[in-house]
């Protein structure tokens, strides 16, 4: 080939490359980086749902979709948004970790005006909407809201009613007495009460704050609003100790699952729905799994006589929030757009088809099957936020909590620590963190 | 005469090192750096780090569960190395009289634990101690043992044991190989001559065979006190430290405190404290250990 041919082919190649880099940055202007922790089955087919009708919506916008468990959301995200290299959409847990010192490091946007104008949070308790607000100084609670979930979690209590029916136990349980006989009744049955394991994951942290929070009526849930928002107070309430004294009660004299130290929350979960066990305290989002059995229901825990509306643990899953990787007002938006996408009346039908427990309300036009855990829970979840009788995760009421949760209750269900000694490490915890602030 | 290329200059055989050195830095030597730096601040990993002088080290010796990572991780090298090491002595012993045919088949099943990555060992044995479904307890049962049928990893006296079961069967093949190896350079003359004299098995075993495997008890020591400490995987599936941190070690605290609770300079002191130590370490061995022929 002569030289003037090879110089003709550099060129025309150089051009090519430069065309196709061209182009290739023009379609990176309308990709989206998405993180979110939906990693179960069902909720994984939900996103692919939803991008999937996203995407169809708008032209030329790809999602550049990451999934991760919620314990890597947590551990990435943060610096991923300091290198500059994250998502421009993601899911963030609330509280003072995550989403409170990522505010206040300016690494999230505020979603108020867009909350506005597509209307997020509306038919929520305005308690809901506060789990996503951190204020300048750093206040959890108020100012700025930085989070809008897609679904709603209640910490309930499941029952295997032809366990129940078996052991002669009449259903409904109407209080937390109610609870106490069925729980003998189903013991002299030969079948464990509760399904419990502690190797892994938080079911004693639930059953101990259900516990605990089910004897707390909504008009008094201001000292628990001021404990979780870091505003004051202390967990050395007579709520608490009971709660504390139950569950280790329960431990020592054989209501759990034998074994239940070694045994994990998942497998657990696993031996309630296969009818190992009567009762399991747990969070909606074990409804993908225990649907499987259609003897299993779902109520709030049973609280005791005189409490008219009980808090129920629960709240939103993770947040949908907006970060600085979104520069200009255009990627905002679209931003914005997509999280309307995955809140709204429309993405709720579209949760609920596939068992999940939507935060924003049905259209009452709609006409999606539900499963029977999830018609329980809709009800008991409408109830609860018009009662706004929706608890606390107590592991947000600090950094460490969860870590000290974690490694006192084992200890308190062993017996080797007393419901007093138990509740004195989350207060000094609390307390500690605090004086931090 | 051809000049040999390390008669060079200098400069130019350092191209030669350059692309590997860029690696070493970039990927080892910086981060280490760069982990020691930090190690003197308190950062959440947002901002810029804060300098606060030795206060990470000083509060790590006033830590109890720092103190109960140590402790559990010196107990731990009981089953990372003495008993390995003890076990692969032994069998590098029984398996070498093995025929030629059957000694490799007998060498490769008894090293297949080590070829396997250790948290998918961590995940399967989490399953084999489970105390409701897992084997070990049914089979206790079933024998009418039921009454030792503990729910291992969720007892806090017998949480780190069953641990420390799992790292004697994952690190004994390995250490059976490694003395394999030298056996095989022993002189049989000496055998042969303790034998004419009269000397029983443990004697030649006491007075031959040990001190001649001195180099190899040191490289097994050496690299098994190595893993020791910076165990995390295996117990980290299986236990995750816990119950209430009775299998917690330094690297899972590590972990814990950069991860979990972004103390990302308070977690690099732990990393630096667990290089130093392993570095101590490997050191006395060095010194206690000291081969004749110099290896």
């Amino acid at each position: 080939m002569k030289l003037r041919q090879i110089h003709l082919l550099g060129i025309g190649c150089v051009a090519a490359a430069t065309a196709f880099a061209g182009q290739t940055s023009v379609a990176a202007a309308q990709d989206v980086p998405v993180w979110h922790s939906y990693t179960y089955e069902a909720q994984a087919e939900t996103m692919r749902e939803l991008i999937a009708s996203f995407v169809a919506e708008h032209s030329g916008v790809t999602i550049d979709e990451t999934v991760r468990s919620f314990d890597d959301l947590s551990l990435t995200l943060r610096l991923a948004l300091q290198a500059g290299n994250g998502p421009m959409v993601t899911q963030v847990n609330q509280g003072a970790k995550d989403m409170g010192t990522m505010a206040q490091a300016g690494l999230l946007i505020p979603l108020d005006d867009y909350a506005a104008k597509f209307g997020w949070g509306a038919g929520q308790s305005a308690g809901i909407i506060d789990r996503g607000r951190w204020s300048e100084s750093g206040q959890f609670g108020e100012g700025p809201n930085y989070g809008i979930s897609s679904l709603g979690e209640i910490v309930g209590l499941y029952y295997n009613e032809k366990v129940l029916e078996d052991a002669g136990v009449a259903l409904p349980i109407e209080n937390f007495q109610g609870f106490l006989d069925a729980l003998e009744k189903v013991k002299a049955a030969g079948v464990t009460p509760i399904a419990m394991g502690t190797a892994s994951g938080n079911l004693p942290l639930h059953l101990y704050s259900a516990l605990a929070q089910s004897q707390v009526d909504a008009a008094d849930r201001g000292a628990l609003d001021d404990l979780i928002y870091g505003r004051g107070g202390d967990f050395k309430t007579e709520a608490n100790m009971t709660a504390a004294k139950f569950l280790q009660e329960w431990s020592k004299n054989d209501y759990l699952l034998s074994g239940f130290s070694g045994i994990s929350g998942d497998d657990a979960v696993q031996l309630f729905t296969a009818g190992q066990a009567a009762f399991l305290t747990g969070g909606s989002w074990y409804f993908g799994d225990v649907q499987n059995n259609a003897d299993i229901h779902f109520m709030p825990f049973p609280a005791p006589e005189g409490v008219s509306h009980p808090l129920s643990v629960g709240g939103v899953d993770m947040g949908w929030t907006i970060t600085s990787l979104a520069k200009s007002q255009a990627e905002k938006d679209l931003g914005a757009e997509f999280i309307q996408h995955v809140v709204s009346p429309a993405a709720a039908v579209v949760w609920a088809r596939h068992g999940y427990l939507p935060a924003t309300s049905l259209p009452k036009e709609s006409d999606v099957e539900l499963s029977g855990l999830l018609k329980e829970a809709i009800v008991i979840w409408d109830d609860l936020n018009a009662n706004n009788a929706l608890g606390h995760y107590i592991d947000w009421a600090s950094p460490t909590m969860l870590k000290t949760v974690q490694d006192n209750i084992v200890l308190l269900m062993a017996g080797r620590q007393s419901p007093e000694e138990f509740v004195g490490k989350l207060d000094a915890d609390y307390q500690a963190f605090l004086a931090t602030k | 005469m051809t000049k040999s290329p390390l008669d060079g200059r200098p400069l130019a055989n350092l191209l030669f090192l350059l692309p590997s050195l860029i690696i070493y830095v970039a990927f080892i030597f910086g981060p280490i750096v760069v982990a020691v730096g930090l190690s003197f601040t308190d950062w959440n990993g947002l901002g810029r780090p804060v300098f606060v002088g030795i206060a990470n080290y000083t509060a790590l010796f006033r830590d109890p569960d720092f103190l109960t990572a140590m402790k559990n991780n010196a107990v731990l090298m009981i089953f990372y190395c003495l008993v390995p090491l003890a076990l692969g002595m032994v069998l590098a012993s029984v398996v070498s009289a093995v025929p030629p045919r059957e000694r490799l088949a007998v060498r490769t099943l008894l090293f297949l634990p080590y070829i396997m990555p250790s948290a998918v060992i961590g995940i399967v044995w989490r399953w084999l101690y489970n105390p409701l479904f897992g084997p070990i307890n049914q089979g206790l049962k079933a024998v009418g043992l039921g009454a030792l049928a503990l729910p291992w990893l969720g007892d806090f006296t017998w949480a780190l044991p069953a641990v420390g079961f799992v790292v004697v069967w994952y690190y004994f093949g390995f250490c059976m190989v490694i003395f394999m190896t030298g056996l095989q350079r022993l002189d049989p003359s000496l055998y042969e001559a303790s034998r004419i004299d009269g000397a029983g098995p443990v004697y030649t075993f006491r007075r031959i065979t040990f001190p001649l495997l001195l180099p190899e008890v040191r490289i097994v020591l050496l690299l098994t006190i190595i893993a020791s400490i910076k165990s995390f995987d295996l117990i980290f599936t299986m236990t995750r430290g816990g119950p209430a941190n009775a299998t917690l070690v330094p690297n899972i605290y590590m972990y814990e405190m950069g991860f979990q609770l972004s103390r990302f300079g308070y977690a690099a002191a732990v990393a630096v404290f667990g290089a130093a130590a392993i570095f101590a370490v490997n050191y006395a061995v060095h010194r206690a250990i000291n081969p004749k022929d110099g290896v």
